[in-house]
């Protein structure tokens, strides 16, 4: 095992990251730029170093500066949380390079998995179903109307390097399609360095519907079931819930065995996140994420297992010491992130913390980093927390997300807490009855309006 | 020292020459330096504790308060002539290990000379000096780990 696990993050992950650390007896190693330095994760660490000033570039994602973090605090391992530095194939390969490892998956399969047409080349030979689209970039206009036309429109036209929501376009028809190519090649230029596009066929009301996986880099690797994080805004996960509603046993079983059978095959290391797009009872691959992931706790809510836990185990070469058969589903939980944004406008309300007040009871799991008196910096994502709940059943799970969320008191700055009360008294959320345009649609016709 | 600074319920103070006194108490080593001239009496001292019964021995000629007094103690990362680390590293005083160091203190530098070096991912950055001055303290030792920001030495 570790010696010492340097935390390359900040906020709710990384002091989600130091528990696992603490209940595995691994001292740890907070890093934080000037900013920070009164944040949680600093406080309760065994050691921490400043890196740098407030940008991300300067500090979290400033490589030299979390390399002599570790030289100077004799860190072996470095865990990347989410974001940042987390699916950086480079940084994975320099700490590689200078005896350090890295908690997460073999740097190849980062880079595999970064780059959209790669992964979804990669998700089809190892069988799993993606979204009938352009066989790799597009080389022409010419190629991508015919490409087009035989998948029927509306097509999504996306960015090779894109990911996470950004650089994608939806045409209706071979005029908007021409038009939009040189605009979104533009953007992909201007915003990934990379041009290339690539076109699928567009869902028109899909769910989002993602598996997680473990595996332990030499082929044995298991699924831990599904969450499904169609309630999206600007697509960045809302709320998120397992078991998904609209499955049944057989097709979540047969979808996981799918994926995991896939990583077994990828001899894949870690955890991971295989997205797909779910409609009309057929699932289609849209990206794989190759890291912990922030709606993780879902998870962690109805199987019992830490995946933090687990990630570092097999990260520092242990067996996976569980087998598909001990993963066993219990209940339903629903996680909601709640920002420091405004829950109407969604503009982000950075400020101090003047009241806190954290719900609790059974089944009531709070992830934040924020305290009474906390000021929240104005330079990172705006997430104050994350509130899950577990219950027997999905009913159960809603009843107690209700009364959690009106105990929930943090004042001082706005949140989207109203945003949640909200969702969890309406018809089509409370049936399970949504799909990723639900979300933008309620928004639209002044659902938090009154 | 100027007419003006003979008003008596005027605290004048003559920082030149408290930085002065302040200088001399760390070449001396000294822990209190007593300065009087034209009916002024100037006492500068460090390690507060030494300091505890000090303002009442004064008496009537302690017109000029002890404010540089404070200088030993105070916090170095709040002291105007601080420069702090630009990165986290291991810190270095001299060029190689055994040689003399760039600095010490008492050292007069100009603007840009090298006052350490820190060491990251096995990089010798020369850290150089912001202004134009003499190394009033080094607050870190030969091989010492830094964070960014950490104050590493003062010049004035």
């Amino acid at each position: 095992m570790f010696d010492k696990i340097l935390i390359a993050n900040r906020g709710e992950i990384a002091l989600r990251v130091l528990r696992a650390c603490k209940e595995l007896g691994i001292p740890s190693v907070a890093v934080h730029s000037t900013a920070d330095e009164d944040a949680m994760h600093v406080r309760l660490a065994d050691e921490s170093v400043c890196i740098g000033p407030p940008a991300a570039r300067d500090s979290y994602l400033n490589i030299p500066a979390l390399l002599a973090a570790c030289e100077i605090t004799g860190a072996d391992a470095v865990h990347p949380g989410y974001g940042f530095l987390a699916e950086n194939a480079r940084f994975a390969e320099i700490l590689a390079e200078h005896d350090i490892h890295f908690i997460g998956p073999k740097p190849a399969h980062i880079r595999l998995m970064g780059d959209k047409i790669e992964a979804r080349r990669t998700a089809e030979r190892l069988g799993m179903p993606v979204v009938p689209g352009s066989n790799g970039g597009l080389s022409s206009d010419e190629e991508a109307i015919s490409v087009a036309h035989a998948l029927g429109f509306p097509v999504l036209l996306k960015a090779a390097a894109g990911g996470g929501g950004r650089g994608m376009k939806v045409a209706q028809g071979p005029e908007e399609l021409v038009a939009t190519l040189a605009t979104a090649r533009a953007e992909a230029k201007a915003a990934f360095g990379d041009e290339v596009l690539y076109l699928e066929k567009y869902l028109a009301q899909p769910r989002h519907v993602e598996i997680q996986v473990l595996g332990d880099g030499h082929g044995r690797a298991i699924h831990l079931g599904e969450r499904d994080c169609s309630l999206q805004r600007r697509y960045q996960k809302v709320w998120e819930e397992g078991r998904c509603p609209a499955l049944n046993e057989s097709a979540r079983n047969a979808i996981g065995e799918t994926v995991a059978e896939a990583m077994r095959k990828l001899e894949y290391l870690g955890v991971g996140t295989v997205e797909f797009l779910y409609a009309d009872g057929k699932f289609y691959f849209i990206e794989m994420n190759t890291r912990i992931q922030v709606e993780h706790p879902v998870t962690e809510m109805i199987t019992d297992i830490d995946l933090v836990l687990e990630q570092i185990r097999v990260a520092a070469g242990g067996e996976l010491e569980l087998s598909q058969r001990d993963v066993r589903f219990n209940g339903h939980a629903i996680e909601c992130r709640i920002n420091a944004e405004n829950p109407v406008s969604f503009r982000p309300s950075p400020g101090k913390i003047v009241h806190y007040h954290p719900p609790g009871g059974l089944g009531v799991r709070v992830d934040s980093a924020v305290y009474h008196g906390y000021s929240i910096p104005p330079y990172y994502d705006s997430l104050v927390g994350k509130l899950i709940v577990h219950g027997k059943t999905r009913g159960e799970c809603l009843m107690r997300l209700k009364r959690a969320l009106d105990e929930f008191v943090i004042d001082g700055i706005e949140t989207t807490l109203p945003l949640f009360r909200a969702l969890v008294r309406e018809k089509d959320v409370i049936d399970g009855d949504y799909h990723i345009h639900w979300l933008e649609a309620f928004l639209a016709r002044g659902g938090m309006q009154g | 020292m100027s007419g003006e600074r003979k008003s008596k319920d005027k605290l004048a103070i003559d920082p030149e020459l408290v930085r002065e006194l302040a200088r001399l108490l760390e070449e001396t080593g000294l822990s209190e330096i007593e300065f009087e001239r034209e009916g002024q009496r100037v006492r500068v001292a460090r390690q507060m504790q030494a300091l505890a019964a000090g303002p009442s021995r004064l008496g009537p000629a302690a017109s000029v308060p002890l404010p540089v007094a404070e200088a030993g103690p105070i916090d170095p990362a709040k002291h105007p002539g601080v420069v702090t680390s630009p990165m986290v590293g291991t810190a270095y005083v001299g060029p190689e290990p055994g040689s003399r160091p760039f600095v010490e203190v008492g050292s007069r530098v100009q603007t840009g000379d090298t006052l350490l070096i820190v060491e990251a991912m096995k990089t010798m950055n020369q850290i150089p000096s912001p202004r134009t001055g003499t190394v009033i303290q080094v607050l870190i030792e030969d091989g010492q780990p830094v964070e960014f920001g950490e104050p590493l030495m003062i010049i004035e």
